[in-house]
């Protein structure tokens, strides 16, 4: 399987939200706003490819029997140098995504592409595999925010996209919200996959 | 049972490289990363008070403040220390300045992570600039007969954060060398 193929494949046939429906704690707790979600997305796509290539080049040195804790080991070392170099380093690309960076750790599109795939593929296809799930998970954060800060803010991006008239839905941003939106937009996913 | 011991083994192998990593990386960031945390409170204080010179205090209530001098005549500025209270869903850390009478120059939102759309527009202007001006006795949310009009849907996150400026600015009134009776 060539590198683009499996790279394709997250974006849309194993999209890891509404297919594989995998993180889906980081996907109601941080939809509120677009650039939240962008956030989100582009720094567990970072550790996923990243930790992927990592758990690939160690699968042969780890017994099958322990591979768990070795794994949220690695990726939970991984997570925290990532932290720590971007707080010191590019400290205003960390106060943006600093928040998101500890909520990784628990992402389980993280341990599962680990256990599923890095540990049986090469580096190459494991860091495929990152980049596409990665942005697969960026591509489903970034349209559930969409839908919910245009009817719970009236803006995207935070830009004003509604008339001024506009009274916002605040339901769509709060707690709720996340799990309507979600629910509404997965209905539309496996409706139209149906159609095909 | 031997089996079972070097599984142990290995996992703790792999754990010692990786806190070594850890330990490696954070004896390198650490200090940059207290450096920048003190020069963006640094700023942050100048923003709220130019050109003055800061004095760290402590005062008996254990709040760190800041007294700002003119550093030509000495003369007391005012005052800037970070007001912590807990609101709705999290602790609201506020900047704030007063003059030397006491009166509020300028609030900053530090921290913070209340409902997006209800607390969270703590940080708003709109908000903020409606402390700027206020004496000690008004600062109370309108709902408790002060002049601060609270955030709708989030009077709770408002009150938090009028009663610990209110709370903060007595506690410095108070120090004895700023003339305040023990």
């Amino acid at each position: 399987m060539s590198f683009i193929k499996q790279l394709s494949r997250g974006l849309i046939k194993e999209n890891p939200t509404f297919v594989i429906v995998l993180g889906m704690c980081p996907t109601l707790a941080v939809t509120t706003s677009v650039i939240n979600a962008l956030g989100m997305g582009f720094a567990a796509t970072f550790v996923l490819i990243c930790s992927n290539a990592i758990i690939s080049l160690i699968k042969d040195i780890t017994p099958s029997k322990i591979r768990i804790p070795v794994y949220v080991v690695v990726i939970a070392a991984f997570v925290s140098v990532v932290d720590m170099v971007m707080a010191a380093y590019v400290p205003a690309l960390h106060k943006s995504l600093g928040l998101f960076i500890p909520l990784i750790v628990v992402n389980c599109i993280i341990l599962g592409r680990a256990e599923a795939f890095a540990s049986k593929n090469n580096v190459i296809m494991s860091i495929a595999d990152g980049i596409g799930m990665g942005l697969g998970f960026t591509l489903s954060l970034s349209l559930v925010a969409t839908v919910r800060e245009i009817i719970g803010a009236g803006t995207w991006l935070g830009m004003r996209v509604t008339p001024l008239t506009y009274d916002p839905a605040l339901i769509a941003i709060l707690a709720p919200g996340a799990f309507i939106t979600l629910g509404f937009l997965m209905a539309l996913m496996n409706m139209l996959k149906e159609k095909k | 049972m031997k089996y079972y011991l070097k599984l142990g083994l290995i996992l703790f192998i792999f754990c010692v490289v990786a806190t070594g990593i850890l330990a490696y990386v954070n004896s390198l960031t650490a200090p940059v990363i207290a450096q920048r945390k003190a020069t963006e409170e640094k700023q942050a204080r100048e923003a709220l008070i130019p050109n003055a010179e800061f004095e760290e205090k402590e005062s008996d209530q254990g709040l760190t403040y800041f007294v700002a001098k003119d550093p030509e005549t000495a003369e007391i500025l005012g005052y800037t220390f970070i007001a912590a209270d807990l609101g709705y869903s999290s602790t609201v850390q506020t900047m704030v300045g007063v003059d030397s009478g006491f009166k509020v120059l300028g609030i900053r939102i530090v921290d913070q992570g209340e409902t997006p759309g209800l607390g969270a527009n703590c940080t708003l202007p709109a908000f903020t600039n409606q402390f700027a001006g206020l004496a000690v006795e008004d600062i109370y949310v309108n709902k408790d007969g002060g002049v601060v009009v609270a955030l709708s849907g989030a009077t709770i996150t408002s009150r938090c954060i009028a009663n610990s400026l209110r709370e903060g600015i007595i506690d410095v009134q108070d120090e004895p060398e700023q003339g305040g009776e023990q």
